[in-house]
């Protein structure tokens, strides 16, 4: 963990930057109407995911948490609706639990890391979207949600990992 | 900035696969679990039948491959006949005799009972669309 | 690294269980089969709350459970009444009142004579029905603060009312609960609560009276009581041949010979009424008095929907039922609104 992070400017100010970028994400995911596939308001591919691992790997646990959050509140505010909090709260944060884990196993790369956060973003929507809704029916929709994260899960990790081979020849903020 | 954070593995790796099976298996799980017992449930006539307010068998009528009589022993004796079409008390010796008044039952939500052997028999599944939720009378 | 991800995704499933399932539980008292079902997060204490209700109905309001308060008035002819039994005793003679004697709860010393759903049915002789005519009507009960008396001889039996009243008080306690659903199906007395499973009404079907296993009609309903009555399903063939249904009449003393097979008594739920008590009795009622009779009663009421099928061939039922009824096809009957 980062707990002793120093919280330069350089630092804060990535943050913000990925923060926006992950809001942007989650709005340009509007335009893959997953909702037309799987009828559930709120659920979404989890393009945002990719902001996540990359902040996992690149500023660590803590700091990604803090743009997960942001991002999740700042969403729900931009859209007004609570209920979507809920969704990408619990999407959000399974699929960082997962991703913060599995991380650490030296023997996966990038993309199984990705499809395993992929998975757990769409579990976490749909435990949201049992909670909200307050029965199992939705529970049908997680197979298929599951095998689009196979998908969205190697895509998120496709573009981590074009990111990562970019950033060398990149001096951001390591200093 | 001090990230103890090593950088990712960019190529896939043997055990990425392992962790696309576990997510591929999972939704089968998933899946499974969620639409088998309905596959099952809509599929079969299935007659439960109990004694007191205990279930004593339940039997598959749609892969019945020949009528089959049940001697059932509750408070009082009944000759249950099964057959892929439904069910039948043809004998009891029960004082009222009203499950055998009550004759055949072939649809789900039906159920014949008998009151002094404390006897139901009771259709289940098969998806009968206007199927009653509950029948009076 | 696996192994710590494989618990986690079986704790999510876990989840899955805060979800509510339909809870069901079928008993056997008040001489008849119970059969109760209810949906929602209170489902499962509901079904024990009802188990209790019909368990403390049964002790107060069985003619053999020595203890019961109906017991006791009939062995001794006076007894104090237990809340419940006062109120429904109370009810029992305003609907023998409301419908002129059709319904009588002092029926029972007949009952016991002919014991058509007993151990052992006969045909009595005119001479024994005569003698037990006078014990049959309402003024021979007594009713005062909490305790009542029988004239000599008159014996009462609830069963005709109880299992409608049952049907009250469970009503009440689903609407108490935090239900979404549910019905309670007591021996012909029907209560259907909220939606069913699907989200919708509830798909009542009537039996038919002639085809096992058919349906006479549909309905589809909510929050409502529906109770049938007919004489085709508990009956005894005596030795020479002839059929005795268990319904008697009250005039008589003799199985009511009706031109009616079954009808059905439809009423809304009302938190200050006892709808289920009174469906319960006006379709005993009805059964007895035939179909011109029962025409006339609910055209002078209008309190009240009802569905008749007649011995020959036809369902009657009330305009009000309309936009919940459903002919069904293959039923082989004529199907006519009732118009006042």
């Amino acid at each position: 963990m980062t707990s002793m992070q120093k919280w330069t400017t350089k630092h804060l100010t990535l943050c913000a930057v990925l923060t926006a970028l992950a809001l942007a994400l989650s709005t340009l995911e509007n335009l893959f109407p997953v909702t037309l596939l799987i009828p559930l308001p709120g659920v979404k591919l989890g393009l945002a995911n990719i902001v996540t691992l990359f902040a996992l790997y690149y500023l660590g646990t803590g700091s990604a948490f803090m743009i997960l959050i942001a991002r999740c509140l700042l969403g729900a505010l931009f859209a007004g609706n609570a209920s979507a909090l809920l969704f990408s709260l619990l999407g959000g944060v399974l699929a960082m639990a997962i991703m913060a884990l599995l991380r650490r196993c030296r023997k996966l790369s990038v993309y199984g890391v990705s499809i395993a956060g992929a998975a757990g973003h769409n579990i976490g929507q749909i435990c949201a979207a049992m909670i909200t809704l307050g029965n199992t029916m939705v529970l049908g929709y997680l197979p298929f949600l599951l095998l689009v994260s196979l998908f969205s899960g190697a895509l998120t990790g496709f573009v981590v990992a074009l990111l990562f081979r970019a950033m060398e020849h990149v001096k951001l903020s390591r200093t | 900035m001090t990230t103890k954070c090593s950088p990712p593995e960019l190529r896939p790796k043997k055990l990425d696969i392992l962790v696309a099976a576990v997510v591929l298996v999972l939704a089968v799980v998933v899946a499974v679990g969620f639409y088998g017992p309905k596959l099952g449930q809509s599929d079969h006539l299935t007659a439960v039948i109990s004694v007191g307010e205990e279930v004593i068998e339940r039997v598959d009528l749609a892969t019945l491959k020949e009528d089959k009589l049940l001697t059932v022993e509750g408070e009082c004796t009944l000759n249950v006949l099964l057959s892929n079409s439904g069910a039948e008390v043809i004998l009891s010796d029960c004082p009222t005799q009203d499950c055998v008044h009550t004759g055949h039952i072939s649809r789900a939500g039906q159920s014949i009972v008998c009151l002094p052997g404390q006897v139901v028999i009771h259709l289940e599944g098969a998806s009968d669309e206007g199927a009653p939720d509950i029948v009076v009378g | 690294m696996m192994k710590k991800l494989l618990p986690l995704l079986l704790c999510l499933l876990l989840l899955t269980g805060c979800a509510p399932k339909p809870e069901s539980l079928d008993i056997f008292a008040m001489d008849t089969y119970m059969s109760l079902v209810a949906v929602g997060d209170e489902a499962f204490d509901a079904l024990q709350k009802s188990a209790n209700i019909v368990n403390s109905l049964e002790q107060a309001m069985s003619r053999t459970i020595d203890s019961s308060d109906v017991a006791q008035l009939n062995a001794t002819g006076s007894a104090a009444l237990r809340y419940d039994t006062a109120v429904l005793l109370e009810e029992a003679i305003a609907l023998s009142e409301a419908t002129l004697g059709s319904f009588d709860v002092t029926i029972a010393p007949l009952v016991a004579l002919w014991n058509i759903s007993g151990d052992n049915p006969r045909v009595p002789a005119q001479e024994e029905i005569d003698a037990l005519l006078p014990l049959v009507g309402s003024e021979h009960i007594h009713l005062s603060d909490g305790s009542a008396s029988l004239d000599e001889g008159c014996a009462i039996d609830l069963g005709g009312i109880a299992k409608g009243f049952a049907s009250d008080r469970i009503a009440q306690l689903y609407h108490e609960s935090d239900l979404s659903g549910g019905f309670v199906s007591l021996g012909g007395n029907v209560y259907v609560h909220g939606e069913n499973t699907d989200g919708e009404k509830w798909n009542v079907a009537i039996q038919h009276p002639e085809v096992s296993g058919g349906y006479a009609c549909m309905l589809s309903l909510t929050d409502a009581f529906v109770v049938t009555s007919g004489g085709y399903q508990r009956f005894f063939t005596a030795e020479d041949g002839t059929v005795y249904q268990h319904i008697l009449d009250p005039a008589t003393g003799a199985p009511a010979a009706s031109d009616l097979l079954s009808v059905s008594i439809i009423l809304p739920y009302d938190a200050d009424k006892l709808h289920g008590a009174m469906a319960d009795a006006y379709s005993t009622a009805l059964y007895v008095m035939g179909e011109a009779a029962a025409c006339d009663f609910w055209a002078g009421q209008q309190n009240f929907d009802m569905v008749l099928v007649t011995r020959d061939g036809r369902v009657l039922y009330t305009p009000n039922l309309i936009d919940h009824f459903t002919e069904v096809e293959d039923s082989g009957y004529d199907y006519q609104v009732l118009t006042a």
